[in-house]
């Protein structure tokens, strides 16, 4: 009684407070309701702007080049994420399950990719690549987005495996489940929304990367490259269409991958 | 008790954690190796000359310009990580204390901009504070300005905004990953003690939350200092910074080991920093894990 009692004293206070959040919101969603907002304009201007039209939209469909862009970007993303799936996956049964020395800095190596700046990773792979005189290609840039999806995909699932704990496991065993039946029917379902979690998020990431992705692209570009290209000429209409698409279909994956995704919160909701 | 003493798994084990090694030699190790060792090389022209040379890092530590682009990016980098945590701590310490329902949604709304295209999120910046940009266009239709005025865009203003923009949500995970673990009996504790809001927040909530507020600092400091893209296309002539004096030894200056010894640079500060984060910061509620 006094615990909710506390918290609704401490709801009604801080109104202040919560005005500063709203403005942050605003913050944090203008520029994007910005950015959609001139894909819809006739003109450049936002400010008198008269009248929506679809028409940058429609011209994006006759961009041969921009099309292709695209069709790279969701080859790149697919198999990125699904070279992840099995690295990833297997790396986290290895971290969680298997006993060795040094494993915190094992762990910390994996999350490499994940938490140095983009920068570094893209032009070590550079290096890398060119000491090995692979042409910069598809290849080359898948290398560098399996660097950073593979990470996303372990510390999903390992994170998953820990949650699950080992007696699921034992009570198939003594039930006689081999170990590959145990896998299978036991540990793979229930370790199946974070699986789907995992490649939603790395493809997302993956489909939005520039920063790696810059070092390693020659002329087969992804969808980012090609629209980080398209500023050098300025902010197009054309600029704003494709941002519009990216948007709405980022948002749309960011909403599927909410379904599966362990909710940050879980072990929070006891309180109050 | 053996079973817990043992350090080391049947062998056959083993098998699961070869793809992963593989992973982390091919695509991290193996790359940080050959990067080291170019940065020993020398470039003549397009031609790698392939003896030992200390020269590149000679260059960088008697040069002043070098010097001073590192320090102007960790000054830029420490203010985006000031300005975050000052608009994420407040946002995460909102929705965990003060929001009854609806806390999952807003913590959802919190983390969205982060996985929003980064490139998206910097077109809107340069739309927002451009010539013919938002805040111009509104300032002359309200009449304060005739004519749209330059100060928004190509500054380290400009630069500074996108990238605090970019980190919030960086900051808020962990920041609001520490508050939802303080036991909320500690806090009740403390108003039965008679502390104030302010009170249970200086003695209880900031020193909890300490771990998480360190993890965020340093992240959004690493992803400022490391950053070339947004320095370029919001900064103009004052946006060099380290990560574009990188860039451009792969780009037109063509100097690959210089540029290849500045990269290592970056990645000791980078890598001392998140050692520091390892030691202090709370490694959970991380971005990885669930």
């Amino acid at each position: 009684m006094s615990s909710t009692g506390s918290i609704i004293r401490l709801e009604k206070r801080g109104i202040g407070l919560k005005i500063y959040g709203a403005l942050i919101f605003a913050f944090l969603y203008l520029p994007l309701f910005v950015v959609l907002v001139f894909s819809f304009s006739p003109t450049k201007t936002i400010v008198g702007m008269s009248g929506v039209t679809t028409k940058w939209y429609t011209e994006l469909i006759h961009d041969s080049e921009l099309l292709k862009a695209l069709l790279h970007s969701f080859e790149v993303g697919i198999s990125a994420v699904l070279i992840a799936l099995i690295l990833g996956t297997s790396g986290a049964f290895f971290i969680t399950k298997v006993r060795f020395p040094g494993k915190g800095v094992f762990r910390a190596l994996v999350m490499l990719p994940f938490v140095l700046p983009g920068i570094i990773m893209g032009l070590t792979l550079l290096i890398f690549i060119k000491n090995l005189n692979i042409p910069l290609s598809m290849l080359t840039i898948m290398m560098g987005h399996v660097s950073f999806t593979t990470p996303i995909v372990m510390f999903q699932v390992s994170s998953r495996i820990q949650r699950m704990g080992p007696n699921y496991r034992y009570a198939a065993q003594d039930l006689g489940a081999s170990p590959f039946k145990t896998f299978w029917y036991v540990t793979l379902p229930m370790i199946r929304t974070a699986l789907i979690g995992a490649a939603l998020l790395a493809f997302t990431v993956s489909f939005d990367e520039i920063v790696i992705s810059y070092f390693l692209t020659g002329t087969w570009m992804t969808l980012p490259v090609y629209l980080y290209g398209m500023l050098r000429f300025g902010l197009s209409p054309k600029v704003y269409s494709v941002s519009g698409l990216i948007l709405v279909f980022s948002l749309s994956l960011i909403l599927l991958m909410t379904r599966y995704i362990g909710r940050p919160s879980e072990e929070g909701t006891a309180k109050g | 008790m053996d079973e817990k003493k043992r350090i080391f798994d049947d062998p056959k084990s083993y098998v699961r954690g070869v793809p992963i090694v593989v992973w982390l030699l091919f695509l991290v190790v193996v790359p940080l190796i050959f990067t080291f060792t170019m940065s020993f090389y020398r470039s003549k022209g397009l031609v790698l000359e392939k003896t030992f040379t200390l020269d590149n890092y000679k260059l960088f530590f008697t040069d002043p310009i070098y010097s001073r682009v590192l320090l102007k990016s960790l000054r830029l980098a420490l203010g985006v990580s000031i300005l975050s945590l000052a608009t994420a701590y407040p946002l995460a310490y909102m929705v965990s204390f003060k929001m009854v329902r609806g806390r999952n949604l807003l913590f959802m709304m919190c983390i969205i901009p982060l996985w929003v295209s980064y490139l998206v999120r910097i077109i809107a910046w340069r739309s927002i504070l451009g010539n013919r940009g938002v805040i111009n266009s509104a300032l002359m239709a309200v009449g304060i300005i005739k004519e749209p005025i330059r100060i928004f865009l190509y500054n380290r203003f400009a630069i500074a905004i996108t990238l605090t923009y970019i980190c919030i949500p960086f900051v808020f995970i962990p920041v609001y990953t520490a508050l939802e673990k303080i036991p909320k009996n500690i806090l009740n504790a403390a108003n039965d003690l008679g502390a104030n809001e302010f009170h249970s927040f200086i003695n209880v909530i900031l020193p909890l939350s300490l771990p998480g507020l360190i993890t965020g600092f340093i992240f959004s400091f690493i992803i400022a200092l490391g950053d070339y893209i947004i320095p370029l296309q919001l900064g103009g002539t004052q946006g060099i910074m380290f990560g574009n004096l990188i860039w451009s030894q792969f780009g037109f200056a063509f100097n690959w080991p210089f540029g290849a010894a500045l990269g290592f640079v970056l990645f000791v500060i980078s890598v001392t920093i998140l050692g520091l984060t390892a030691k202090f910061g709370s490694t959970e509620g991380g971005f990885l894990s669930e």
